[in-house]
């Protein structure tokens, strides 16, 4: 019996760093561009399911593969799982597996369900606050929701705008506005959209409505954001710092001055990069300037970033949340700008810049409203997780 | 384009396109072409990564024809090396 598993019981497997051997199916060009990361207990196989067709008879085939080739890479005694494009495949090699005697689990809808499988975890709930992480686990996205007294905001909200409206809907709260920490891009906003369906404003601070390659004015509908301004959410507060380095209009919001979201600037284990608006040199100084400007905010805050790099950086509930204090001695860059001051913190992130994505220059121009792609050209513009840290998050 | 085998897999899903065109090769000699039509989209990509990965074979073209419905067929031909 093939035994199935949804992507998000895998992912609380993954989470709790439950020992997990996954075989991915799919050839190694596709395996290159995007593949499950797991904790430290966590294998992945990329075994080409083509290299297995002999006769062409598949269960014949396979069988033989798995018993020539992959007797000693897996055990009868721990469980596999196995994945593939969209399910067809994974499944039938998962009965040839169970067959011989394994412990399998078929990923069901494959990568390209694991791919827009978001998840959900609760930060606080209460009448007055309730904030929830909602993320996008297989490209590292994070956005939040927060609800006051039935009146709901969205930080940063993910391009499947139904992951929002739905669960917002449930929760019995009506959204009042969006709100987006700088134009992404790693990932497409769906702030104007939602904006346009539900007739709410959405802010953005207006630099960045300007494509920073392009240099030309984007074509949104939103309103400006500004430093110091205040937004009341129910009986919330919510306030906007301008921290401009990973984009000009960069900025971060304080919940009640305590939740502070970070965006692209702090994150769990790095800070965010300087270039990606093809001019790191200039931003840089500016990014540290902003960077130093939040350390000074009180230690107790809690950081609720944009981005994870790793999922070993979620805390015991499944959240990618930290205290400020504990980060300016956890987080290496943070802890460097501290102690060593911005001189050299400008030169280390200069000299830690991983590959620049081009792709990243055609997502800023949908987020920006000077192109609008289909959802086939997004997945594909989305591929692969984001790289919106320092390099040593990727190590 | 030329070709010596046509293989008809439409309706099939992934794997079946690659498996039914290896057992097609196997059947042919080396230098032949085959062209095999398909419905999934994903077969694309699929004997582009094949291709990749598979010494034994050369992927010539793809393209994409209409159907009498209008409904697209993705055409890939393979040479046998």
């Amino acid at each position: 019996m093939t035994k199935n598993i949804s992507p998000s019981e895998l992912y609380e497997k993954m989470l709790k760093d439950e020992n997990i051997t996954i075989i991915d199916l799919r050839s190694p060009d596709k395996f290159k561009n995007h593949k499950i990361e797991g904790k430290d207990n966590f294998r992945i196989l990329n075994i080409y399911y083509a290299q297995m067709i002999e006769t062409g008879d598949i269960d014949k085939d396979m069988k033989n593969y798995i018993t020539k080739n992959l007797s000693n890479a897996i055990s009868k005694d721990q469980p596999i799982y196995v994945i593939c494009s969209e399910g067809g495949t994974s499944e039938i090699f998962a009965r040839n597996l169970s067959e011989l005697g394994y412990d399998v689990y078929n990923v069901v809808g494959g990568m390209k369900e694991w791919f827009n499988y978001y998840d959900y975890k609760t930060v606080i709930e209460t009448p007055e606050l309730s904030i929830y992480q909602v993320s996008r686990i297989s490209r590292g996205d994070l956005s939040w929701i927060i609800i006051s007294n039935k009146e709901a905001t969205i930080i940063d909200p993910l391009r499947h705008i139904e992951k929002y409206t739905d669960f917002i809907n449930q929760k019995g709260a009506k959204i009042k506005f969006i709100l987006d920490t700088h134009a992404h891009a790693d990932h497409i906003s769906s702030g104007p959209k939602l904006s346009k369906i539900l007739n709410v404003p959405y802010y953005l601070h207006p630099y960045d409505a300007i494509h920073p390659i392009d240099m030309i004015p984007g074509k949104l509908n939103f309103e400006y954001l500004k430093d110091g301004d205040v937004f009341n959410l129910g009986s919330a507060k919510i306030e906007v710092i301008h921290v401009p380095g990973h984009t000009l209009g960069n900025v971060v919001f304080l919940l009640n001055g305590k939740y502070l979201f970070t965006g692209d600037t702090i994150f769990i284990l790095s800070v965010a990069r300087p270039d990606l608006g093809g001019r790191g040199e200039t931003w840089a100084p500016l990014q540290a300037e902003s960077l130093y400007k939040l350390t000074q905010l009180p230690d107790e805050t809690i950081v609720l970033p944009a981005h994870f790099s790793k999922i070993s950086e979620a805390n015991e509930q499944g959240l990618y949340i930290e205290k400020l204090g504990n980060l300016k001695k956890t987080n290496d860059a943070l802890n460097l700008l501290i102690t060593k001051g911005k001189e050299e913190f400008i030169r280390f992130m200069l000299s830690s810049l991983p590959v620049f994505p081009p792709q990243y220059v055609e997502i800023k121009r949908v987020n920006a409203g000077l192109i609008e792609v289909d959802d086939e050209k997004a997945d594909e513009l989305e591929t692969g997780k984001n790289v919106c840290a320092l390099s040593q998050a990727y190590v | 384009m030329n070709y010596d085998v046509m293989l008809d897999v439409r309706g099939l899903n992934c794997p079946m396109p690659i498996v039914k065109t290896k057992q097609e090769l196997n059947k042919v000699e080396s230098g032949k072409i085959l062209k095999v039509l398909t419905t999934d989209k994903g077969s694309i990509k699929d004997f582009q990564g094949w291709a990749n990965t598979d010494k034994t074979i050369e992927l010539i073209k793809q393209e994409t024809e209409k159907d009498e419905n209008g409904k697209e067929i993705y055409v890939h031909y393979v040479k046998k090396k």
